[in-house]
């Protein structure tokens, strides 16, 4: 792993690899050709913590619309339903992590992978908001934007 | 008289190791006393209708006592769906604080002129206790209750019996396996159920028939789309349970009481709710058959489901880092 940029969840360094893109649902992507193939952000992880389940929804071969809803997870903080980043069709989904889903703490930009989509439009224009997917520094702007609300998300669930 | 309770322990489906720990731990200390049996099965909800262990309790006709990490309302349903049927009793272990079951069906008929399904369906006088294992935090708490239940039912053994068979063992807890897949399907609550058949007039997969007295029921529970919970925003009882739903509300919570965990859904991009509940689960129906029409494919969900209510926002302050932000989430972990 190359380069990668540092975001600060207060004390904790979220790093993010420059090899890769992100999309907004905080997803890494990365293409390998002809799919891209997604993981969740170290910004993800942190907030989900141990991840103890995950449960597709979606058979491969299924078109997806962009945030059609395509699973969930369960952690040791937190429970989510999970999200199409982008369109495409979805090819696969990393077998390991269906009885063992620790890889995603352990690894989330390598062995920790989630799924393949194979996207009809890789390169969508900007502003077309969940479709698109940012650079390394891109997201970290975007996170800088979304960090205020994510920590109320949560407070708000607590109160 | 022997009395006659059987102990249920049902397991979590996921691999939360918590989870696994207090399954253990209950099953330990109950086991071994005498007065009861003590059986541990899979997760109720993923259970097939030809389940070893869905056999194996209907075979025990007497009082039930059944741990599960879902809400008793769903556990309940659920077994009453695999014909293991009785009286509702109601346990003190609650995930309410406020300590009052809230999740009672309707007590007095006087205040309920409506005829629910249950009034007019004949129930076997035992009593089945569900319990949820979330509320289960400590091990003695626990025995004191199924003690206490033992009591209720009148069944129970004299003090002496219970402390003559304490400590030897004589009987471990038995576990039972059944090969599971997860599951999604609806459960109808028949205290509630008023038979208006709404939701099969609702539904377009099928889902729900009629029983040879025309009441209503699940009959192709598989042939629900998992992902949708559409019908039961459309149920006017709130008598339709999705016990897999993450949201209380429709996985058969009591009252509104929240998660016990943070709902991160809408940062992995669940859409705002910003629709009212019948248009949205009217969407989410069509949207279903719209899948199923266009694709061979059997399992695909489309649409999020954006039931919940919008976010209480009680923070004024983000100035706190996040290490004491997510600190703060373990009193409410398990
Ligand atoms: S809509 Fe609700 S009350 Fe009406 S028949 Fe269906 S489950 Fe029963
Ligand atoms: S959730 Fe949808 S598919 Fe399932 S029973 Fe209800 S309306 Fe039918």
């Amino acid at each position: 792993m190359s380069d990668s940029l540092v975001f600060m969840m207060g004390q904790f360094e979220a790093t993010f690899p420059t090899d890769r893109q992100y999309a907004r649902n905080h997803m890494w992507a990365r293409q390998q050709d002809p799919a891209y193939r997604f993981g969740f952000s170290a910004y993800a992880v942190r907030l989900l913590q141990d991840v103890y389940f995950l449960d597709w929804i979606v058979d491969p071969g299924t078109p997806l619309q962009p945030r059609q809803e395509i699973g969930s997870i369960e952690s040791k903080k937190a429970e989510a339903s999970l999200y199409a980043p982008i369109a495409g069709r979805l090819s696969a989904f990393n077998p390991e992590l269906l009885d063992d889903p620790s890889a995603i703490n352990v690894d989330t930009y390598g062995i920790g992978w989630l799924f393949e989509i194979q996207s009809p439009i890789p390169d969508l224009p900007e502003g077309d908001a969940m479709s698109g997917l940012m650079s390394a520094q891109q997201y970290i702007a975007y996170l800088d934007e979304v960090w205020v609300a994510t920590q109320r998300t949560i407070k708000g669930q607590l109160a | 008289m022997k009395p006659e309770i059987t102990v249920v322990v049902a397991q979590g489906p996921s691999h939360d190791p918590t989870k696994r720990t207090r399954e253990q731990e209950i099953a330990d200390r109950l086991s071994g006393r005498g007065d009861w049996e003590v059986l541990v099965v899979p997760h109720l909800n993923d259970l097939r209708p030809d389940a070893a262990s869905l056999a194996a309790l209907r075979q025990r006709t007497g009082h039930l006592i059944v741990f599960s990490w879902l809400y008793p309302r769903a556990a309940h349903w659920i077994l009453d769906r695999h014909r293991i049927s009785g009286q509702r009793g109601t346990t003190r272990l609650q995930l309410d604080t406020d300590g009052k079951p809230s999740d009672e069906m309707p007590s007095d008929p006087q205040q309920e002129p409506v005829e629910r399904v249950i009034d007019i369906r004949t129930v076997p006088t035992r009593a089945i206790y569900c319990i949820d294992l979330r509320a289960c935090t400590s091990a003695d708490a626990v025995l004191q209750e199924v003690e206490r239940i033992l009591t209720e039912t009148g069944k129970s053994a004299s003090r002496s019996s219970v402390a003559a068979s304490e400590g030897n063992g004589s009987r471990p807890w038995r576990s039972i396996t059944d090969d599971t897949q997860r599951r999604w399907y609806p459960v109808i609550d028949f205290a509630r159920c008023t038979n208006c058949m709404e939701c099969i007039d609702f539904c377009l997969f099928g889902v729900y028939g009629l029983d040879e007295s025309d009441t209503i029921l699940v009959e192709q529970p598989d042939n629900c789309r998992k992902g949708c919970p559409a019908c039961s925003r459309v149920c006017p009882e709130n008598a339709i349970i999705f016990p897999q739903h993450k949201s209380p509300a429709i996985a058969g919570a009591s009252s509104s009481i929240d998660g016990l965990k943070v709902d991160l859904s809408q940062l992995f991009g669940k859409p705002e709710p910003d629709q009212h509940a019948k248009q949205i689960a009217q969407q989410e129906r069509d949207q279903q058959l719209a899948a199923s029409a266009n694709q061979s494919s059997s399992s695909s969900s489309t649409v999020p489901p954006s039931q919940d209510a919008p976010r209480r926002d009680t923070s004024d302050d983000t100035s706190d880092d996040l290490d004491k932000l997510i600190n703060a989430l373990d009193q409410f972990d398990l």
